[in-house]
């Protein structure tokens, strides 16, 4: 396993603390695993605290799944995670970024009825 | 069973290894959405998978017909021949974006409030109930393997898989945490579906503390711990077919709960309690846990989001 895929192992994860100190180790936040993906897009994305240690070390948040143009404000979004969402957002992730069925996160949030989700990205 | 895994379930991580496989978290690329793919490898012969496998296998899509809330649903089982001699087994299950333990941790000061734990345990004891009534042991209970969706519903992971796993696999040596272990498991005697029961206990202390109850290092550290909190149990509970001796610990009297899980109501001590029996017969069964006082007054039945 190089640094990168334990990064992307610890983020899938949730371990906030493995993911710090990786990154202090080196790992490249935006450096891809041996599945083509960051960190980012593939952490568990009901952890906060993961998101925002990625990003605070200037992971990209507007990548895109290479084979379904999923962004993780579309995961985000359709799992109903609203903290991050708004981290995502808040670090410029791009709201109206459509996947390869066309779909914007507000619309996954909609379709799997998460209305928190739903409130916060139609006020932007 | 399917043939067509890697087309359909592209891995993006892997989230576990272990002495029986490798645990991927998926993306489905039809629906878009993650899941999580567990993989075990069994030897095969001229008639194809072992009886045991299809079994095991056949009892987990039995358990998925009930559609039960609180288990995480198995999606699709696939299975790909990669030698005469060897099978890949994949289960495809749903992958629930939290777990426990993050939970815990994202919980602000001062923790969960006593009815957001009570409705936790409400709904974790609901779906071991489901289990233990389909003679489902789980064996490895943990804040890891029990999921929390954003609105807050308790999705239990890994079950049934112990048995494929331990049917086929040689044992690798891993790391795995002997902290939710009761008493019977760690003196290597027999056990059943009480273990759950034991690691619930040590669940729902850890939904107070923010901290896991008892954190040994070894199956003897962690057996002491334990007694240091419930006692040492009277010479007739020891079970007579372990190796290791009662007179190896020292004659602890136990202590008051609430020395460890401080904010514990009294209905609720007295549950944990009887979660936290020595005596495997003598533990609260799931279904029995869910008839408990603890869970009687009404203003708990909200289900608060995450």
């Amino acid at each position: 396993m190089t640094l990168v895929d334990e990064l992307a192992t610890a983020a899938a994860k949730g371990n906030t603390a493995d993911v710090e100190y990786l990154l202090q180790e080196g790992a490249q936040v935006n450096g891809v695993n041996c599945f083509g993906r960051t960190a980012l897009q593939v952490m568990m994305m009901g952890s906060t605290p993961v998101a925002k240690v990625l990003l605070k070390y200037g992971a990209d948040p507007n990548v895109a799944d290479t084979s379904t143009g999923t962004t993780p404000l579309h995961d985000a979004a359709r799992t109903g995670f609203v903290d991050t969402v708004r981290l995502l957002v808040e670090y410029l992730a791009d709201p109206q970024a459509r996947d390869n069925t066309n779909c914007r996160p507000i619309d996954l949030a909609r379709a799997n009825g998460h209305e928190d989700v739903v409130a916060f990205l139609e006020s932007l | 069973m399917a043939h067509a895994t890697s087309i359909q379930y592209e891995p993006v991580a892997e989230i576990g290894g272990g002495a029986y496989g490798t645990v991927y978290k998926a993306r489905d690329t039809e629906s878009g959405q993650f899941v999580a793919l567990k993989s075990v490898r069994v030897q095969t012969d001229q008639n194809g998978l072992p009886i045991s496998t299809v079994r095991e296998v056949a009892l987990l899509r039995r358990l998925e017909q009930f559609d039960h809330p609180n288990v995480v649903r198995l999606m699709d089982v696939c299975a790909t021949q990669r030698s005469d001699q060897e099978t890949k087994v994949t289960l495809v299950f749903e992958h629930v974006d939290q777990d426990l333990k993050t939970y815990l941790e994202r919980a602000p000061a001062p923790g969960l409030s006593p009815g957001r734990i009570k409705d936790l345990m409400r709904q974790l004891l609901c779906g071991l109930t489901f289990l233990h009534s389909n003679r489902v042991m789980h064996r490895d209970l943990k804040p890891e393997n029990i999921l929390v969706t954003s609105q807050g519903q308790v999705k239990l992971a890994d079950f049934g898989l112990a048995r494929i796993y331990s049917c086929h696999m040689a044992l690798t040596p891993v790391v795995v945490t002997l902290w939710y272990r009761p008493p019977e498991v760690l003196l290597q005697s027999s056990y059943a579906t009480p273990v759950d029961i034991w690691s619930t206990g040590c669940i729902f202390a850890e939904m107070f503390r923010r901290k896991p109850l008892f954190c040994g290092e070894s199956e003897v550290d962690q057996l002491g711990k334990i007694f240091e909190v419930i006692g040492l149990p009277p010479e007739d509970e020891w079970p007579t077919d372990v190796t290791l001796s009662r007179k190896n610990f020292p004659p602890l009297m136990p202590r008051p709960i609430a020395d460890f899980v401080s904010e514990i109501t009294e209905q609720g001590a007295q549950l944990l309690l009887n979660m936290l029996t020595f005596d495997p017969l003598k533990r609260i069964s799931a279904l029995n846990a869910l008839e408990h006082p603890y869970f009687q007054d009404e203003e708990t039945l909200t289900q608060t989001k995450s």
